[in-house]
């Protein structure tokens, strides 16, 4: 343990607590030798990851390219059991992504139908909403097509219509506000206020800046599968900025020294169980 | 405190109380009753995945759904060529035509559904992924499908046994043919759960699983009769208890041979579908968190 740490108490109920979660991929290299899994390679995909979120907050994750953020994102969502840690929730959060697998052979139509079931729907309510679905998709006829027939955008719109049919209490959308044209991103912002004001809470991943300050309360940055900021947004998109800043500039010392500054300052956090006073046992 | 956390560098740690009371742990496995009632709830999914299943399976192909049928059928003649006429096999067997058919044709049944189910989980990752439902759930809708497509296999079995000479009388044993297929269903999904939880933890398990229903098929006496181990009393022994033969046998002894299977037979498969049911049920469920993870 260690004594220098500060101690808070969180008093509103939480809706997601992450509680030290941590994911190592183990790849099997077939490369050498095509033996049977002689060479294998530990990837850590997120180290020691905490965090609280409360009702009504609305969390933005940002992070480059491979910094864990959709291993984080489908772990909350319960689709990938972290190495360890865990994930408390008031209920199972959906993840709303371009992600989703959807069966290539069936039509939109089909899709609609197994994708709401796979969710956990009942007839009725996906016969009551199945206009809204194709409605949002705006695939029009092209819903009695086969999946394999799409366009990638085409698909990643049924994705978003038919993720955000269920109206979850804890949502979690990967990307979704970039795909699609400007006529589609106009629905799919509107669909998206519409989740959030329904919504306990929502955590949106996006690399876009400008969808991140306007959509959320809150940003956690994520680097190298740490958690490296956590605070307002206004905060965290100037040191992100400051950043990719140097990055971009090919100035690496410079985004070295930045990214120690950023750390230096963040508070990690680390979960105890109020009431029984000590960690809850992870599994 | 288990396992303290690893070093961060920089930062400063704040040691945060919530209250997890009202939370629980997403991707929790539930318990053993509660995830029999999620399957149940999750039926229209297993109906309509094995719907889809069972219509675009042989999509690829220009004949489609015909191979259904067809493939039962040539795989029956090429044991019949080999060995009802080359090694003349069915020597002494009554009628042996419809013997190899219904050989053929059940035990198919079981090859093909435990052997796609228990690439159950590894085949679909994808979807495992992407939606959070019970995972038995593929396991069941493979093997409905499996038992739909079936349907008319029976019905071409059946019909072939009454015009393919010599014919053969329908007498009232014919009822007894759904209990065995049930009794059947059952036993395959057992096994198909028991498989697909380690197919995948072992992938390479998946690759022996074609040569191991290989060697049933030849210990289920498909096309030979068991009598020819009649001097050896051991072999003979292990093969009338092979829950696969006792299908096979049943349905003979009604469909060809006019004679009502024993109890015993029929309490010896219950047991095996049963006890395969359940087995299969826990041992898959207790690992349900982890089918998400990549191998």
């Amino acid at each position: 343990m260690d004594g220098t740490a500060d101690v808070d108490i969180y008093q509103d109920e939480p809706a997601v607590v992450i509680d030290d979660v941590s994911m190592t991929f183990r790849t099997r290299s077939t490369k050498k030798g095509g033996r049977l899994g002689n060479s294998s390679v530990d990837v850590q995909a997120l180290k020691n990851v905490s965090m609280v979120v409360g009702r009504g907050e609305s969390v933005g994750i940002m992070g480059k390219n491979g910094s864990g953020k959709s291993t984080l994102l489908k772990i909350l969502a319960g689709q990938l059991p972290p190495t360890s840690g865990s994930v408390y929730a008031t209920s199972t959060p959906i993840l709303l992504g371009v992600n989703a697998a959807l069966m290539p052979e069936l039509s939109g139509d089909q899709n609609i139908w197994l994708g709401c079931l796979a969710m956990g729907m009942t007839k009725k309510r996906i016969r009551d909403k199945y206009d809204s679905i194709v409605e949002l998709s705006g695939l029009g006829d092209a819903i009695y097509l086969p999946m394999k027939s799409y366009s990638s955008g085409m698909g990643s719109r049924l994705r978003f219509a038919i993720g955000a049919a269920v109206n979850p209490e804890i949502l979690i959308i990967d990307e979704a506000l970039n795909a699609g044209d400007d006529q589609f991103k106009d629905k799919t912002k509107k669909k998206m206020h519409e989740l959030l004001g329904q919504a306990g809470c929502v955590f949106l991943v996006s690399h876009s800046i400008p969808t991140i300050t306007e959509l959320c309360n809150r940003v956690i940055w994520i680097d190298a599968g740490e958690v490296i900021r956590d605070g307002p947004p206004a905060d965290v998109v100037k040191w992100y900025r400051m950043y990719m800043k140097a990055l971009a500039s090919g100035d690496r010392l410079a985004a070295a020294k930045v990214r120690r500054r950023i750390v230096r300052d963040h508070q990690r956090v680390i979960i105890e169980d109020r009431f029984s006073g000590r960690r809850k046992l992870t599994s | 405190m288990s396992g303290a956390p690893a070093p961060v560098p920089g930062g400063h740690a704040v040691r945060t109380y919530v209250d997890l009371k009202s939370l629980h742990r997403v991707g929790a496995r539930q318990g053993f009753l509660d995830y029999l009632v999620s399957i149940w709830r999750y039926r229209h999914f297993v109906l309509y995945d094995s719907r889809f299943r069972v219509g675009s399976a042989n999509s690829q192909e220009k004949l489609g759904n015909a191979w259904i049928i067809l493939s039962p059928l040539l795989n029956g003649l090429t044991f019949f060529l080999i060995f009802g006429l080359l090694l003349n096999t069915g020597k002494g067997i009554e009628n042996f035509i419809g013997f190899l058919i219904i050989g053929v044709f059940l035990f198919q049944m079981s090859s093909r559904a435990i052997t796609s189910g228990a690439q159950a989980i590894r085949g679909n990752k994808t979807v495992i992924q992407a939606f959070n439902f019970p995972r038995a759930t593929l396991l069941a809708a493979i093997n409905v499908r499996e038992l739909l497509s079936n349907i008319p296999v029976v019905i071409t079995m059946m019909v072939m046994i009454l015009i393919l000479p010599p014919t053969e009388a329908i007498t009232w044993r014919i009822l007894l043919i759904p209990p065995v297929l049930a009794l059947q269903f059952f036993f395959n999904l057992g096994v198909g759960l028991v498989l697909a939880r380690l197919v995948h933890h072992f992938n390479d398990l998946g690759q022996l699983i074609s040569f191991a229903m290989r060697l049933w098929l030849y210990a289920s006496a498909v096309f030979f009769s068991i009598d020819r181990f009649a001097s050896v009393p051991v072999i003979q022994r292990i093969m009338e208890v092979n829950p696969l033969f006792i299908v096979l046998d049943i349905t003979r002894d009604s469909l060809l041979y006019a004679t009502t299977p024993s109890w015993e037979s029929w309490a010896t498969l219950a047991v095996w579908a049963l006890g395969a049911i359940v087995v299969g049920l826990v041992f898959f469920w207790r690992e349900e968190e982890k089918y998400g993870r990549d191998s």
